[in-house]
């Protein structure tokens, strides 16, 4: 006689069950949390802050945490816009130039036109939207490939700030309350990343807009004829995205002092995807984590920041940190599919 | 929302699952540690030492730890931060770094950006504090993004020097490294621009050509060539064009195919003088429109010695990787005696008279082999031309 917490699903039919055994309220929990598509993801995370702790006092030291929460913040920010735009199964290339060009009109606005900081920001973040907004039109609207869209407004906006800065670097140096408030704190950055890595896993995990999203990821068509406005949930998230880029890029080039309009975005951008990646989020969309894409980004600061401490070259810096993600990628990957092929569909999320 | 109770399954399912998960740890549990044990084989030693060199610069580290030179002392740390870690210009810079520290029973550690961002090298820069490093060293890119990381690094009591690159004059007051080692950037510029005046005339065109406009380890060369052309009545005019050596080609080529009348190509970093090169040998402009370049990357020697360029500068990587090892040394060993001092890495103009010995043969301080070797002694024309005689 089978316990009455004992439910055979359809999939198992056939396979003789096993006799029910007892597992307790705590036993439960602990399985839903190793069931979990982040759990691959937060023992790698833990398995490498040991390593680093141990190879090196000094990763454990305050002043190592604040280093690596600063390289962290951008990542973590980008890396779960990408969970959204992943999720709903669109890309964008691009936000690393937003990142990266963005804070540019922030800029102007304040030190050429006397906006103050809050409204020039502003301005900078619903420039940034709007820039998504084109994003998401093209590819809606003229189902161009979001990959292509935005490798060509990447390269657009790349030549526009080129243009609008005439290839100079500018200083950006706040003073008082509000420069602490964005970005010369030392915790500054860290706190408004968490602020919108928040915004984004209430968007995609609590809120009906985030099924719309996984719909939209999982099953267009299906989703388009349940009633889901695909077109619009993919345009939104292509704002979403860009507005944050914004909005760190900002308080990451505060905290610095510099904007370079010579800097490479692409770098920062891959680095988000591969956070969001081997955090859980499927490349071909309708499934995502935006915890997963927090926890990967800590991975990657770790092993940004543990390889330095630890006296890594930057030659051997490349190799390790390539080959580091894919075994984070593969143990990952690997999970995963153990879960999906014992559990089925239905997976914790 | 989705429910999120999960489907009670049959538990042998489970237990096969959880398996699967352990070894899954497991083998991330046993991985990382390999990983950095492979990490720490491939970081002992500079990467591009030949396996001779290893063994040569482990005894050597060994002998001098135990104190044949000086008294016994730990294995200090340097940091080089730097802003192109890739670039092929700084490896002579790393083979001073790796030289000194097998003479002084150190260590040091390259990292940085690839790619000039400085985010990056402030990222590089604070980690390295955190770690307790012995002395840092940075290129000064940027007048006020290293300003906090050095102040930091200073109170934890760890010296900052400059290399390659320095703060300018508006931040200079701010920015407490305890000296440059380099070329002086403008001084350069304003040498070249005097060597250009004999080749063009008075309303002549000649381009300003530039990697990365406004970076600080190349801008001042513009601009010290600027404050002499553009007196002397020249058409002097900045253009960028690129940090990668392929962007630059293109650039340099656009650039001359839209502006005929050009008479001087003047490139500030060595990729932008490649490109020059190119530039001038492909449309056979030779004679017609002079060029130059900067560093001593073989294509650009070669393109000195055939006559596609009228001149390179030699700033003499390989000390801007040895002098700052050396004074962080004698700093740390002498309690603070011994201070790090500016130092002129040298501004040598290289031309079709004088670029023989570059090409002879490859040389280590020049980057262009690993081994040590013993070069001829200088000639006494090469003596006199350093000394200032003809």
């Amino acid at each position: 006689m089978s316990s009455p917490a004992l439910q055979v699903p359809e999939a198992s039919v056939g396979v003789t069950p096993a006799p029910p055994t007892t597992t307790g309220p705590g036993g439960q929990r602990l399985r839903r949390l190793i069931e979990r598509r982040e759990a691959a993801i937060f023992l790698v995370a833990v398995l490498l802050f040991i390593y680093f702790a141990i190879k090196s006092p000094a990763f454990i030291s305050y002043a190592n945490f604040v280093t690596l929460t600063q390289f962290l913040a951008p990542i973590a920010v980008i890396g779960c816009a990408e969970v959204l735009l992943l999720t709903s199964g669109e890309v964008d290339l691009s936000l690393g130039t937003v990142f990266i060009a963005f804070p540019f009109i922030t800029y102007f606005l304040w030190a050429n036109h006397g906006f103050s900081i809050g409204l020039a920001t502003a301005v900078g973040v619903i420039g940034a939207a709007i820039f998504g907004l084109v994003n998401g039109l093209i590819t809606t609207m003229f189902s161009v490939p979001s990959f292509v869209t935005t490798l060509g407004t990447l390269f657009a906006l790349d030549g526009a700030m080129l243009l609008l800065s005439n290839g100079t670097q500018e200083t950006m140096t706040l003073t008082g309350t509000g420069g602490n408030i964005l970005g010369n704190w030392s915790w500054a950055e860290i706190l408004w990343a968490g602020a919108a890595v928040l915004l984004m896993y209430v968007v995609l995990h609590r809120v009906r807009f985030g099924n719309h999203i996984t719909a939209t990821g999982g099953n267009l068509l299906g989703a388009a004829e349940a009633g889901v406005p695909t077109r619009r949930v993919k345009i939104y998230c292509f704002m979403l995205a860009a507005a944050l880029a914004a909005l760190i890029g900002v308080i990451d080039s505060v905290r610095i002092t510099t904007l370079d309009p010579g800097n490479d975005g692409t770098l920062v951008m891959f680095y988000g995807i591969s956070a969001a990646v081997i955090g859980g989020t499927s490349l071909s969309g309708g499934r995502g984590t935006v915890i997963g894409g927090a926890l990967g980004a800590i991975v990657l600061a770790f092993l940004y920041d543990g390889l330095n401490i630890t006296g890594v070259s930057a030659y051997t810096f490349q190799l390790v940190l390539g080959i580091a993600i894919l075994v984070a990628m593969i143990a990952n990957v690997q999970l995963h599919r153990a879960a999906m092929s014992r559990f089925g569909r239905r997976v914790t999320s | 929302m989705p429910n999120s109770e999960p489907v009670e399954v049959d538990p042998r399912s489970w237990e096969g699952s959880r398996r699967r998960f352990l070894r899954n740890a497991g083998v991330a549990a046993l991985g990382i540690p390999m990983l950095g044990g492979l990490v720490e084989t491939l970081s002992e030693v500079p990467a591009d030492a030949s396996t001779r060199d290893r063994a040569r610069l482990t005894k050597t580290n060994d002998i001098l730890a135990q104190g044949s030179v000086f008294a016994s002392h730990p294995t200090y740390t340097f940091n080089f931060v730097n802003h192109v870690t890739t670039n092929p210009f700084f490896v002579p810079t790393q083979y001073g770094a790796a030289d000194a520290c097998a003479l002084f029973g150190c260590k040091y550690q390259w990292t940085g950006s690839s790619t000039s961002v400085v985010a990056e090298m402030v990222t590089a820069m604070n980690t390295a504090t955190a770690a307790g490093v012995n002395g840092i060293s940075v290129p000064v890119i940027d007048p006020t993004a290293f300003i906090k990381p050095t102040n930091s690094a200073l109170d934890a009591g760890i010296p900052v020097l400059a290399y390659n690159a320095n703060p300018p004059a508006s931040t200079a007051s701010q920015n407490h490294q305890l000296c440059y080692i380099g070329q002086d950037l403008f001084q350069a510029g304003v040498e070249a621009g005097n060597r250009i005046l004999p080749l063009v005339s008075k309303g002549d065109l000649v381009a300003g050509l530039i990697a990365t406009p406004g970076s600080l380890n190349i801008q001042p060369r513009i601009d010290g060539a600027s404050s002499v052309l553009k007196p002397a009545g020249i058409d002097f005019v900045e253009q960028g064009t690129g940090a990668l050596l392929s962007q630059e080609s293109t650039a340099v080529e656009a650039y001359y195919l839209g502006h005929k009348d050009v008479k001087f190509m003047y490139a500030v970093d060595d990729g932008t003088g490649e490109a020059v090169a190119t530039t001038i040998t492909k449309h056979g402009l030779a004679g017609k429109v002079f060029g130059s370049g900067w560093d001593i990357a073989v294509p650009e020697l070669k393109a000195v010695q055939s006559g596609a360029l009228a001149f390179s500068i030699d700033q003499q990587a390989y000390l801007q990787g040895f002098l700052p090892v050396m004074y962080l040394f004698l700093f740390t060993i002498t309690g603070g005696l011994m201070r790090p001092s500016d130092t002129d890495t040298g501004l040598y103009f290289i031309t079709k008279d004088n670029v023989g010995p570059y090409l002879a043969a490859p040389s280590r301080v020049e980057g262009s082999t690993t081994a040590q070797t013993v070069l001829p002694k200088p000639t006494t024309a090469i003596i006199k031309a350093d000394a200032g005689l003809s």
